[in-house]
């Protein structure tokens, strides 16, 4: 069987964006059977920008799960936009996982928005002032709770995972992007975290010069949706519920248990 | 060039960053006595906007701009995986 899954980040709405992805989207339901958001989909991160967001994404036929961006976070109100989002049927994760049934397979997201801190050879520690440590055990919390979720997932029997951030697992997909500020973009925690736990893709944004397709050094296929440089308004990929079921033969345990699964 | 460019480069990000945009998705570099902002953006305003600002931040300068906007059409194709 097929998973059809739509993506895309760094949407970016304003408050005057309504209607710029409505055209595409009345066909999502033919094309897609969800709709995964990986962040950023405001560029402020106010109740009105998520009001936005919630009303473009309102009625499209299909599941939509998503993560938050850094520019969500930004006015300081994340619980805020998560709820106006939940209002109108979209889902934000952290640290969590959801469980889609697509004809009867159950398709799990496991989410996190993830955070910087830069790729092996180059990455942060937890060492020295307080916001160093405070910065670097960030990063860390996400990528546990990342894997926690697609542990979860695992148990619950998903034939599919995906791994959802908005943050970068890899550098391969931040080709593009000036190399100085690759620790912003991401972190190779994040990719440990899914070679460890296991999933059969792993989606991400915020890199908006990089390039779509990367993989971690486990096999996983990594593939950014940032907008801006898709050149369409979401990124489709298929899935085969077969295939998706290898990589959880090099699971590992590693991580607390996660928040949340439905 | 001037000796303040590099300055000038990021009261320009900064400025874009915190304006009515929020954006921080360019790449602004001095290149052989030029500075080019490339990047992709949200539609024709923001394109617009970002003309309009990085012409007033780093007015006297030579600048190349390469700033596209972000195409929103649906796919035609899927990707197997």
């Amino acid at each position: 069987m097929t998973i059809r899954i739509a993506a895309v980040g760094d949407i970016h709405l304003g408050t005057g964006g309504t209607g710029t992805l409505r055209p595409a989207l009345e066909g999502l339901g033919e094309q897609a059977d969800l709709l995964l958001l990986a962040g950023d989909l405001t560029r402020h991160g106010t109740a009105e920008e998520a009001s936005v967001v919630a009303e473009e994404f309102a009625d499209v036929p299909v599941p939509v799960i998503a993560v938050l961006g850094n520019h969500d976070y930004h006015g300081d109100v994340p619980d805020e936009v998560a709820a106006i989002l939940a209002a109108r049927g979209i889902r934000t994760l952290e640290s969590q996982a959801a469980i889609v049934d697509v004809s009867g397979c159950r398709v799990g997201i496991a989410g996190t928005k993830g955070f910087g801190g830069g790729f092996a050879g180059h990455a942060l520690d937890a060492f020295g002032e307080p916001e160093i440590k405070a910065f670097a055990r960030r990063s860390a919390a996400c990528a546990d709770g990342l894997a926690a979720a697609l542990d979860d997932l695992r148990a619950a029997g998903c034939g599919i995972r995906i791994a959802l951030t908005h943050y970068a697992p890899v550098p391969d997909t931040l080709a593009g992007e000036s190399p100085e500020i690759y620790p912003f973009l991401g972190s190779y925690l994040l990719a440990q975290a899914i070679d460890a736990s296991g999933a059969d893709l792993a989606v991400h944004g915020h890199a908006h010069s990089g390039t779509e397709r990367g993989m971690t050094s486990g096999g996983v296929k990594v593939r950014n949706v940032a907008q801006p440089l898709l050149g369409r308004a979401y990124a489709l990929y298929h899935l085969d519920e077969e295939n998706g079921q290898t990589p959880s033969t090099r699971r590992v345990e590693i991580g607390e248990p996660s928040t949340a699964v439905s | 060039m001037t000796d303040d460019t590099e300055y000038r480069i990021e009261r320009l990000r900064h400025r874009l960053a915190h304006g009515e945009l929020a954006e921080l998705g360019l790449r602004i570099e001095a290149r052989a006595g030029a500075v080019t902002v490339s990047g992709t953006v949200a539609d024709d305003e923001c394109r617009e906007t970002i003309l309009r600002v990085v012409a007033d931040e780093l007015s006297g300068l030579t600048v190349h701009m390469d700033v596209a906007v972000a195409a929103t059409e649906a796919p035609t194709r899927a990707e197997q995986i």
